[in-house]
């Protein structure tokens, strides 16, 4: 059969359009895939929410942190202050 | 899920006000739609999935903003889904391509499951050719195929007239006929 370069006989478009319908069929998801997304969007928190969760678990760290150094050198202080000052 | 029930318009406004139980039922809706177009357009079951909930996850974020300006809300939905694929995609650029013979053969509705584990060789081919053809050519050929859509339904998706779609769609049946052509398959005995 000769090929024209620029149509499709209407015989060529059946054909391909049946290897299409054969090869693009709807699938079904797996039932777990499903569940799974279903119980993501379900129990999903607003993005807001979590980056202000984010943020206020961060600032805790920071904050614990600061506290934790500060009492570390408030102690090694008075420890040092207690040896060399009372000599 | 009985469609009798379902009053599109009225699920979205509650679901932009942010009523969970309302997107729940457009996500049941919808769900299985797109989980076929991100599966056909990745060719991958594990990034199909995480896929599949970010663009829900995305559309829930941003329902509020969604307005009914006579797009459908699905093709919304799909081109959230397109963009998000097109960002995996732009992504996995750099990384290597898993073969579509990897690639897990999920059941076909109406199939029974024995049937799906035989793919030809002929339509593992013409898969290949697919995921290698411009992006747009694959969406207008899952939205068709998979989808079922009419050239005005994808052509309110694509943001194209329904003209430019059947041009389109004629232009991408004289690409995979030469190229099916070029691999010895033949069309004539169909």
């Amino acid at each position: 059969m000769i090929r024209s370069r620029t149509t499709l006989s209407e015989a060529q478009v059946q054909a391909l359009e049946a290897h299409l319908a054969g090869t693009l069929k709807p699938v079904t998801p797996p039932i777990d895939v499903v569940q799974r997304l279903r119980e993501r969007i379900h129990f999903l928190q607003p993005e807001e929410i979590v980056s202000r969760l984010r943020d206020w678990q961060r600032m805790f760290v920071v904050l614990g942190g600061v506290m934790s150094g500060m009492l570390i050198l408030i102690t090694v202080g008075r420890a040092l202050y207690f040896l060399v000052g009372r000599k | 899920m009985p469609d009798i029930e379902f009053n599109e318009e009225d699920v979205l406004t509650r679901a932009s006000q942010g009523d969970r139980d309302a997107f729940g039922l457009l996500y049941e809706r919808y769900i299985d739609r797109i989980f076929n177009y991100v599966y056909y357009r990745t060719g991958n079951l594990h990034d199909a999935e995480d896929l599949t909930a970010r663009v829900f996850q995305r559309a829930m974020n941003h329902i509020q903003n969604y307005t009914d300006r006579g797009v459908p809300f699905s093709a919304w939905l799909y081109r959230i889904a397109h963009n998000l694929v097109a960002n995996w995609h732009r992504d996995r650029s750099r990384r290597q391509e898993i073969p579509i013979n990897d690639v897990p053969v999920l059941p076909s509705k109406g199939d029974h499951p024995e049937r799906n584990l035989v793919r030809s060789q002929e339509q593992d081919a013409l898969l290949r050719f697919i995921r290698r053809l411009p992006a747009e050519r694959q969406n207008l050929l899952i939205l068709k195929f998979v989808e079922n859509m009419s050239n005005a339904e994808i052509g309110a998706i694509m943001g194209r007239s329904e003209g430019a779609v059947k041009s389109l769609y004629h232009r991408t049946l004289l690409a995979l006929r030469d190229q099916l052509g070029d691999q010895n398959i033949n069309l004539d005995n169909e």
